[in-house]
């Protein structure tokens, strides 16, 4: 059964890099823009793990926290609390309220995924959950090369559908023997910061299943990754051809 | 007294240091702070995103960003092409969140500091033709911070509490 993450916070924008953060797990996330609507989902939902943050309007954090803390049905469910202020004063307060941990604003999504292992189990998103779909979408086999394929645009939603199934490709891959990848980028009209990321990604999941990759891509494309500090000394290439050439 | 410990705070330091470390973490972006000489002033259609200060230290802190540059920042940090924000709410509550992380980062100095106050929860203007002035109070940083062709302007007014 999924893992139950309820996130409150009064920016939505936060709530957003939250569900992300889990994104790769088994979680069914629940969200709340105040410690009112926290409790109800709380006791509606009975999560495995409450993100909270402190300074919201209605009722904030701390006495949400209180109040969760009182009630014998929901005191023991784990809260990671979100702060923007990582005074002495402040972190000795939340820690005195029997918090099981708490992350400082600014945060990484994987700073609070480390935290919440400590916590509960993450599972990582089992098959059938839409990753099948996107991997014959943007993989293919040609040869002895894995090839990815990337769309014109790269959206958030193409980034996501990317990453939840490189890693089952690439290890599917290694188990298969092969170990050459090549990303596949004559397609893609623009940069955008999902793009750079998800190349940064796809390098780094390469490297960490020791597999080989080259990139592939328009002159234009290629002039405009160099302007990039994370990207200017990746080396593209023209055609697949040249990139098979180039192993 | 409050006011000599405000006085002995790097408060310009400090702004530098917490812009930073939000820019870089929530967006990946590295933001320059310029020069002492330049101007720092930032006019024209902008979002301004203020957090207050309450208890021994009184105060306002705002950053200012133009539009084009509230709109990438608001890409970058829920992570989408700039052209996939279509909300301007996304944008607001960017621009807000990035006020309450670099105000919670001086309020946890200024708490660290012996100046106990409570922080409050981000506000938003949004307009063209505005200006944010200085009215008693002790102490006034502006600094301007630059992200390529982009600026984002970062004011704080601080002076004794009750």
């Amino acid at each position: 059964m999924a893992l139950k993450v309820l996130t409150v916070d009064d920016s939505k924008t936060i709530r957003m890099i939250v569900k992300k953060a889990f994104q790769p797990f088994d979680c069914q996330i629940f969200e709340a823009e105040n410690g009112v609507e926290g409790l109800s989902a709380a006791s509606r939902e009975k999560p495995d793990l409450i993100v909270l943050d402190i300074t919201m309007p209605i009722m904030n954090g701390v006495e949400m926290l209180e109040r969760l803390k009182g009630d014998g049905f929901l005191k023991n469910i784990p809260v990671i609390m979100l702060t923007a202020e990582s005074g002495k004063d402040n972190v000795m307060r939340i820690v005195k309220m029997g918090i099981k941990d708490y992350v400082v604003k600014p945060f990484k999504g994987e700073q609070l995924i480390e935290r919440a292992t400590k916590l509960v189990t993450l599972a990582p998103k089992k098959a059938g959950d839409g990753s099948e779909e996107a991997s014959k979408k943007y993989f293919t086999v040609d040869e002895e090369f894995q090839v990815l394929v990337l769309p014109e645009k790269i959206t958030r939603q193409v980034a996501v559908e990317v990453e939840n199934c490189l890693e089952a490709n690439f290890e599917q891959l290694v188990r298969s023997g092969m170990n050459k990848v090549i990303v596949d980028m004559r397609q893609v009209k623009e940069i955008s910061v999902s793009l750079i990321k998800l190349m940064m990604l796809i390098i780094k999941s390469c490297q960490k299943v020791n597999l080989r990759n080259r990139i592939v891509g328009t002159p234009t494309l290629c002039n405009e990754l160099k302007e990039f500090k994370e990207t200017s000394d990746i080396p593209v290439d023209a055609s697949l051809e040249e990139a098979k050439a180039g192993f | 007294m409050v006011n000599d410990r405000i006085k002995a705070l790097d408060l310009e330091g400090l702004i530098s240091q917490s812009v930073s470390e939000v820019f870089d973490t929530m967006l990946s972006m590295q933001v320059e702070a310029a020069d002492r000489d330049s101007e720092r002033k930032l006019e024209g259609n902008r979002i301004v995103g203020s957090v207050s200060f309450a208890g021994e230290v009184m105060g306002n802190l705002c950053i200012h960003v133009g539009k084009d540059f509230a709109r990438l920042m608001a890409a970058a940090m829920l992570e989408m092409a700039v052209e996939d924000v279509e909300e301007e709410e996304e944008v607001i509550d960017v621009v807000g969140e990035m006020s309450n992380m670099i105000g919670g980062g001086l309020k946890s100095r200024f708490c660290d500091s012996g100046m106990p106050c409570e922080l409050s929860i981000p506000s938003i203007t949004d307009g063209n033709d505005f200006k944010v002035s200085a009215m008693n109070w002790e102490q006034h940083e502006s600094i301007l911070f630059r992200y390529q062709e982009h600026k984002a302007l970062v004011e704080i007014f601080v002076r004794a509490g009750n």
